[in-house]
């Protein structure tokens, strides 16, 4: 035996004396101090997050941290994330992409980071994923919805640290065509975001439509450019073309403006059958309360009367105790994705970096959202999000969803290796 | 100051630069990389802000020009970053060139207001070609690769290639200032009119001018675009214009070393407010606004002023 090992006696000694320590400190006290076990993890959990803090979309931002502080609050109350408390700080991204790059590397390298979440532009998020690989730190993105980022960054460049909690284009594109191939419309036309979020998602949408239903025409089209505030030029265009649906991923105030504008020219009288894929998000419905017409199709990355489980109905509740709102999305998705990392970090029992990523791929997890999946090849999580009518309720002040219809992710997510035949929907068996 | 002292004091920056980029961490050393880039792009332009008394609101669209065409060629043709910088600085340098042609006829309102439309028009070419540029998504995963064998994928190792363009800049924009060319231009400020009966062409003097300021914003832009590993179709955005104007303004017009301490304000200032308060833009415009309208002639002009004077009451009392 070496001169450093121990010897018999006093191992079983040290034996002896942990046995009575442990029983003493369970029968009596709690450890604490220098009797408790040596934590694995060190000192706080920290993210990171950025979101539009200023500007015409500020409010966006708010919704945000309302639900990643809500997270917090609950995660630090009831013990914190494997026993040691999770810290939060928030940045303003401004839109724009220098200054998601500076808070990135601000956050972890200089604030000491252990994992960074938000981010609502595209533009952003695609720019974040290099810097993310240098920095080596994992990425939740809660709101910016571009396939390419989980599609290229993730499958393709094999870049693991980015994340993505909310639905990509593939709810607003894919799963609209689910639903639009049960409408008893032929002929389709858009106004939307003169901006690759508005290209993509009507071409996503018209591909799928086209292949369930063949025969579908896509007879015009409208782009409006970022900051539009006269919409009658687009709506004339569309109302000309006389198509049976409208589609569009108008957004936020945009969105607000559009439907005022369209009512006023009457579009919804000609035009029957009507989708908006961010069209529940909270900001429009009650920035258009009783204005919104009825029987409108709508969806998010989230609505808060879905699921209509417990957990969802208990959440929303408490985020109106704290904060008199109802969620919006990325209020559900700044939370989830706080508790995504609590879960994983205990899983991986480390706050490393790679250990985590480890623990995410694959990770099942409750939400108020429901159940969620990360796909493991694309880190792209899968949960379920409604399509909806709109419809009045006497229960609310805004237009709610009415008859809701789910389609399940399997059957609309892009599939990897995201090229080729059998890669995007419909697919067979 | 003597030329001597003026050489001391830069080489000192220069080498206190050196001691950031091997000692300071990896957040210092990105932002001593945003500083050096933003004070490229505003030594060139204040060329022609400050020395010709252009002030030209497209210079954005310059900037961008040198970081999609850096990128482009990045992306397709080689990842020689030399290369890509060289045909950065070309393009900027053609598009200054068609743009100025146009532009320098007009003076004051009316050239800021033709710059500000050529470069709108540029910014909506880049929004609109979206093969070419990727669109509001901007051309992504531009790679660093080595400059003669020397790698500069690392921040670390990527900021001496910075510094390196930085004191370039430096030494070609204050030899250019001390030229004949760089007097005329003075002249031209001062009294065009003048200038002209001395049987100078004033235009084509413009022009040169233009030119020359877009080739340094041409090179930022395409250092940016190594930097940040994308292009961003806001760089040619008007609102990125006007950044080497407030640089410029908050530094000292009429001095050379302005937009230097003008960067270093804008860029350390705005990251120390953010770290307090989300509400960092309105704190940010106070103090600008307090710099811009509190110092005549800016930090720099300023500070010289005031050390001017404390030589002449010195003087004074011998």
């Amino acid at each position: 035996m070496s001169k450093n090992g121990f010897t018999r006696r006093q191992f079983v000694k040290a034996g002896l004396l942990t046995s009575a320590g442990a029983a003493v400190g369970a029968g009596v006290l709690k450890p604490t101090g220098l009797w408790a076990a040596p934590a694995k993890i060190k000192g706080p959990v920290k993210v990171g997050y950025q979101a539009i803090m200023s500007g015409t979309l500020a409010g966006y931002g708010e919704f945000h941290k309302m639900g990643a502080t809500m997270a917090m609050e609950e995660i630090n109350k009831a013990g914190g994330i494997a026993g040691v408390p999770l810290e939060v700080e928030f940045r303003d991204s401004t839109l724009k992409k220098p200054q998601a790059i500076k808070n990135a590397r601000y956050f972890v390298d200089s604030w000491g980071a252990d994992f960074l979440a938000g981010v609502d532009s595209s533009g952003q998020a695609l720019a974040l994923a290099p810097v993310m690989a240098q920095l080596g730190k994992p990425l939740m993105v809660t709101h910016a919805a571009t396939e390419k980022l989980t599609e290229i960054e993730v499958f393709k460049k094999g870049i693991k640290e980015i994340f993505r909690i909310c639905t990509p284009t593939y709810q607003d594109g894919n799963a609209a065509a689910f639903v639009a191939q049960g409408l008893p419309a032929k002929k389709w036309a858009t106004i939307s975001p003169k901006y690759e979020y508005g290209y993509t998602c009507w071409k996503m949408f018209k591909g799928t439509l086209g292949k369930l239903k063949p025969g579908t025409e896509f007879v015009a089209e409208s782009w409006a450019p970022f900051g539009t505030t006269d919409f009658r030029p687009h709506i004339n265009t569309i109302m000309d073309a006389k198509p049976d649906g409208l589609y569009s991923v108008e957004w936020a105030g945009e969105l607000i403006t559009m439907i005022k504008q369209a009512k006023q020219a009457g579009l919804f009288k000609q035009i029957k059958h009507i989708m908006l894929p961010v069209g529940a998000a909270m900001d429009v419905l009650e920035g258009l309360g009783s204005e919104m017409p009825d029987g409108v199709w709508i969806s998010g990355r989230y609505f808060f009367m879905f699921p209509n489980d417990q957990r969802n109905i208990d959440w929303v509740a408490r985020f109106r105790k704290r904060w008199n709102h109802y969620p919006a999305y990325v209020s559900e998705t700044g939370y989830s994705a706080m508790f995504a990392y609590k879960q994983a970090v205990e899983a991986a029992g480390s706050k490393e970096a790679k250990a985590v990523i480890g623990a995410l791929e694959g990770m099942k997890m409750g939400s108020p959202a429901g159940e969620r999946v990360f796909r493991k090849e694309d880190h792209q999580a899968m949960y379920e999000v409604p399509w909806g009518l709109t419809a009045s309720n006497p229960k609310y002040p805004f237009k709610v969803m009415g008859k809701q219809v789910v389609i399940p992710p399997v059957e609309f997510f892009n599939r990897p290796p995201f090229e080729g035949p059998g890669t995007h929907p419909p697919f067979k068996g | 100051m003597s030329t001597k002292a003026t050489y001391a004091i830069y080489l000192g920056i220069i080498a206190g630069l050196a001691a950031l980029g091997l000692l300071g961490d990896r957040f210092m050393v990105y932002m001593g990389m945003r500083v050096m880039l933003l004070a490229i792009f505003a030594l060139g332009y204040n060329l022609l802000l400050g020395r010709t008394g252009l002030l030209s609101f497209g210079h954005g669209a310059l900037y961008a020009c040198g970081s999609y065409s850096m990128a482009l060629v990045n992306l397709h043709l080689t990842q020689d970053p030399l290369l890509g910088i060289l045909a950065g600085v070309a393009m900027a340098a053609l598009f200054s060139l068609i743009v100025g042609f146009f532009c320098v006829r007009n003076t004051e309102i009316y050239f800021a207001m033709l710059t500000l439309a050529f470069g709108m028009m540029i910014f909506s070419l880049i929004w609109n070609l979206r093969e070419i540029t990727g669109g509001d998504d901007g051309l992504v995963g531009i790679s660093r690769g080595s400059v003669f064998g020397l790698p500069i994928v690392k921040d670390g190792q990527f900021y001496f290639l910075v510094l390196f363009f930085f004191g370039l800049t430096l030494w070609l924009v204050h030899r250019i200032r001390s030229s004949a060319f760089g007097l005329v231009l003075a002249g031209i400020r001062e009294n065009h009119q003048r200038t002209s009966f001395a049987g100078i062409p004033v235009k084509r003097y413009r022009l040169a001018a233009f030119v020359v300021s877009g080739m340094f914003a041409g090179l930022a832009g395409s250092l940016g675009a190594m930097l940040q590993y994308n292009t961003d179709p806001f760089s040619a955005h008007w609102s990125h214009s006007a950044e080497p104007v407030l640089v410029s303004l908050i530094g000292g017009l009429q001095t050379f070393s302005g937009p230097l301490a003008g960067s270093v304000v804008f860029v350390v200032l705005r990251e120390i407010i953010e770290r307090y308060t989300q509400n960092w833009m309105l704190w940010f415009g106070i103090i600008l606004l307090a710099i811009i309208m509190g110092l005549r002639g800016g930090v720099m002009g300023g500070l010289e002023k005031r050390l001017r004077q404390r030589a002449a009451t010195r003087k004074g009392g011998e």
